[in-house]
């Protein structure tokens, strides 16, 4: 398998969780696994064979923003950085959708997030907290009315 | 499916408000954008490119946090009828696209309004913003009206007559200062240097007349008015109707005193 086309299968791994988890019903226990824990963890065993095979050869570091440049010199750990986000982006996507969940915040609300977390990963995380956040807040702070459907 | 752990009052089946999602939506808006505004040195017009984001952003927490504030307040009727639901779902399409027309631009180094550089650019000023900037503030009308029809709504008498006027001076005196603004060619009147002096955040002339204070004003008079009715109730002061009815017309007169200014090309604030 050539760099380009584990690219391309990893890319296709992880659209199929996104796919999931923006439109497939979440009752269906089975499916919903893949997003969250199945696809992610078999983008970790990609990115586990790359880092582990290429690490020394690359001769970089975690401790300076040179060393972690000199990490990405080499084509197989900057494959293997990217498979890292789509794991990560995509496990965080489907914890953020399973809270949103949670607070009642329906599919359609969810989908902004959702994009948010596959484009640019942590302002997902800020846009779902802060929803959540402010579902608990007025429903914390509305207790006290009569009729209340925050 | 859970349902709601944290509230035994909310309907687990529609879920939290629109409104109230909305304003977590906005204030994540806000903090990405003030994160941005301070690794970002690029300047447009002598402002930091995310100030503006930053300011719409925080304007959509202060607005919808008002609504939801109030739809709390209305009775079960009003809140889950076709009306209000339908108007919010509006108001969170426009918001949703001027936003995102907002920061792109903002990421782009380019102004969003006023910018007819090229066919996408014209289409999102002339058409999206316009007709959202038009349906956010009917959106606000809308929910002063309820304010007022909702007789049942768990509001003080000087706070409801607040809410209503508030919401509707908002409605009505943005329609007609932004409406003008969106007419011209730019929100200044009369013309800057390079070394253009605004004052912190706000990026209002400090030179010449700014017509966007006056568009503040207008639309900010649905937290102002309700507020003002609030303190009424609150000190239980005599007249309390009497006393809403004019505090909203001094309000509604100095904004548009401060709309003469601007137009006759004077600051708001000189420095």
């Amino acid at each position: 398998m050539t760099l380009d086309q584990v690219f391309s299968i990893t890319g296709t791994i992880a659209m199929a969780g996104w796919v999931i988890l923006a439109v497939a019903p979440r009752r269906w226990p089975l499916l919903n696994a893949l997003p969250r824990l199945v696809l992610p963890a078999v983008l970790s065993l990609f990115y586990a064979a790359y880092i582990f095979a290429f690490f020394a050869e690359s001769g970089g570091g975690y401790d300076s923003l040179a060393d972690v440049r000199q990490l990405f010199t080499l084509d197989e750990l900057l494959l293997a950085g990217w498979i890292h986000y789509l794991a990560f982006d995509l496990m965080i996507g489907a914890y953020l959708a399973d809270r949103l969940d949670k607070v009642g915040i329906g599919r359609l609300l969810q989908l902004p997030v959702l994009a948010a977390t596959l484009f640019f990963g942590p302002v997902g995380v800020i846009l779902a907290l802060c929803m959540e956040g402010s579902v608990r807040f007025f429903s914390f702070n509305t207790r006290g009315l009569a009729h209340v459907r925050v | 499916m859970s349902g709601y752990d944290d509230a035994a009052a909310c309907d687990p089946a529609r879920g939290p408000s629109l409104s109230v999602v909305l304003t977590g939506f906005s204030l994540a808006l806000l903090l990405v954008s003030l994160s941005a505004g301070i690794v970002d040195p690029r300047l447009l017009d002598g402002v930091p490119v995310w100030n503006k984001p930053a300011k719409f952003a925080l304007s959509f927490v202060v607005l919808f946090g008002t609504i939801a504030w109030l739809e709390v307040r209305l009775s079960q009727p009003w809140r889950t009828g076709w009306l209000l639901r339908g108007t919010m779902a509006v108001m969170a399409v426009c918001m949703i696209a001027e936003m995102g027309y907002i920061m792109m631009q903002a990421g782009l180094g380019q102004t969003s309004h006023f910018n007819l550089s090229t066919p996408f650019n014209h289409f999102m000023y002339t058409i999206v913003m316009a007709f959202g900037a038009v349906l956010l503030v009917t959106g606000i009308g809308v929910f002063g009206y309820a304010a007022w029809a909702d007789r049942q709504a768990n509001l003080t008498p000087a706070l409801r007559i607040g809410t209503a006027l508030g919401f509707g001076v908002s409605f009505l005196l943005t329609l007609f200062i932004a409406g003008y603004i969106g007419g011209r060619e730019s929100s200044l009147v009369g013309t800057v240097g390079t070394n253009h002096s605004t004052l912190p955040f706000l990026g209002w002339s400090t030179e010449v007349g700014d017509l966007r204070p006056a568009h503040f004003l207008a639309l900010h008079s649905m937290q102002i008015l309700p507020l003002f009715g609030y303190l009424l109730d609150r000190w239980a002061i005599s007249h309390r109707p009497v006393w809403v009815v004019s505090g909203s017309v001094v309000y509604t007169a100095a904004t548009l005193l401060v709309f003469a200014q601007a137009l006759a090309g004077q600051p708001l604030i000189s420095l």
